[in-house]
């Protein structure tokens, strides 16, 4: 196999890996927000629940969770596997992994708005929802950009765990082509690419950081 | 005779076991300063804290002008309560100003979105308030950017800015340096002789001796003494309050 043909290989596996990345945050981010406000409830029920939903997320290895995503839906109620279901239970699996990890953040940035705001809001009329969207989730953004980074770059590399389902991302691919011919190299690529990609992100994120730095 | 803006009768308030506010009534007129002094822990922030509806109290009654807020402990709907809101405004000891919003923002937005005013008429306000305030030039400044006694200024006007017909201070100087703090009691006297209707806690005694019309007195959750302002603080009637102002004094 020559390296030109390897790497386009290795490209169309990439281009799957990029597709589970954002597809990822696309669901994450914003499942996350809804969590974080069910662990927050004042209602205790809901916000227990929501806490044991975050603890096994967490607590749980996110590939057992990629299978019980893919085999779940045949064990517990016989759907037979469709083979095209693989890519959705790893957007799922991931969507529902990183949500409670995005939870978590979202709720310590919430918490760590001084209470002075939401009564500043409050004197000046504000309404619940307002003082929400307009005076505390900016300031949560900012505050939450740095942690969020981390689980973002985590995520980079972890789609590489969709190979247990045998979605064709890169790392998947890499291994492949590797005891197919015996050869290193697909790896080394690999881990280049991931490298970049992440870099990239970092870089992005890096961006956005400092373009909230406008105000303390 | 001016009209009542503000009455409050009866109010009691607990937190868990320690009783806070006990059987307190009071009332402000239109155009009156009224400061309210005590010792630490006496319960004034909590009463500005209930007057403004950050804190409900168990029993009392509560009204602005002709609207009831509160009922011998029980609230007014929603709406009443949004109505009530648009009456008073409330400045804190820390400012607590928007910090993602630049000065023009922190004023311009409430009046904007709460109240649904012009924008155009909302800024053309805003200016004149900012102007009033010696911040011509900071509309675009981030509160992070000014100093303690600008952000308390642009506090100010912030709460200005929702035509409140009261507007209640609680010790607006206590986060400054006592030069700021000089600034800030300059703002608050301009204030009283437009006849802006105020409620001031403070433990600044001789502004409040010069700047209110009246003052009240509270101690361990009860208002000991009230009076008028120079009188209370130069014939006080009551032991607590002699001792109060001895001790204050005698700290400088
Ligand atoms: N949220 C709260 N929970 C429990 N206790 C409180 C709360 N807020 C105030 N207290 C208590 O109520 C009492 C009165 O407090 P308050 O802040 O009204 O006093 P203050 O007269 O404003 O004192 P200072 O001059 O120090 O500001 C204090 O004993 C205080 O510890
Ligand atoms: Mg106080």
């Amino acid at each position: 196999m020559d390296y030109a043909s390897m790497f386009s290989e290795l490209l169309k596996g990439l281009l799957v890996s990029v597709e589970i990345f954002f597809l990822t945050l696309l669901f994450a981010l914003p499942l996350g927000l809804l969590i974080a406000f069910g662990r927050m409830s004042k209602n205790c029920i809901v916000a227990n629940i929501f806490r044991v939903y975050i603890s096994i997320m967490r607590g749980t290895p996110l590939m057992l969770q990629l299978l019980v995503c893919f085999f779940g839906p045949y064990y517990l109620f016989k759907i037979p596997l469709a083979s095209s279901y693989r890519f959705a239970a790893v957007i799922i699996a991931f969507s529902l992994n990183y949500a409670a990890y995005c939870a978590e953040i979202y709720r310590s940035g919430i918490q760590g708005i001084p209470a002075g705001q939401y009564e500043a809001a409050g004197v000046l009329g504000f309404t619940p929802v307002q003082t929400f969207f307009r005076i505390i989730f900016p300031q949560v953004v900012k505050r939450v950009i740095p942690p969020v980074t981390n689980e973002v770059i985590t995520l980079v590399k972890d789609t590489s765990l969709a190979f247990s389902l045998s979605v064709m991302e890169m790392f998947t691919m890499a291994k492949q082509i590797a005891s197919a011919h015996t050869t290193m190299i697909p790896f080394v690529a690999a881990g280049v690419f991931y490298y970049v990609f992440n870099f990239l992100v970092a870089f992005g994120m890096e961006r956005l950081e400092k373009r909230l730095d406008y105000y303390r | 005779m001016s009209k009542e803006l503000l009455k409050i009768c009866n109010f009691s308030k607990t937190f868990g076991d320690l009783a806070v506010l006990k059987d307190i009534s009071f009332s402000v007129k239109e155009g009156e300063v009224v400061s309210i002094i005590g010792p630490s822990g006496s319960g004034k922030t909590t009463l500005l804290r209930c007057a403004a509806l950050l804190e409900s109290v168990e029993k009392g009654d509560l009204s602005y002008g002709d609207l009831q807020v509160c009922v011998q402990g029980v609230y007014a709907g929603k709406n009443v309560l949004k109505d009530a809101k648009n009456r008073f405004g409330f400045v804190f000891q820390n400012f607590h100003l928007f910090p993602h919003y630049n000065v023009m923002e922190n004023v311009t937005k409430a009046p904007l979105l709460v109240q649904k005013r012009d924008k155009k008429e909302v800024e053309e306000m805003a200016r004149q308030l900012l102007k009033k305030m010696g911040l011509s030039g900071k509309e675009n400044s981030y509160p992070c950017e000014l100093s303690g006694g600008q952000q308390q200024r642009v506090a100010i006007a912030r709460a200005l800015a929702m035509k409140p017909g009261i507007l209640f201070f609680d010790e607006p100087t206590s986060a400054l340096d006592p030069e700021l703090t000089q600034e800030i009691l300059k703002v608050i006297r301009d204030l009283a002789e437009e006849k802006m209707t105020m409620v001031i806690v403070t433990h600044e005694i001789n502004f409040a001796r010069n700047v209110s019309d009246r003052i009240i007195f509270m101690a361990d959750g009860y208002i000991v003494e009230e009076g008028e302002a120079s009188s209370l603080v130069d014939h006080p009637q009551n032991e607590r309050t002699k001792e109060f102002l001895a001790f204050i004094s005698q700290k400088g």
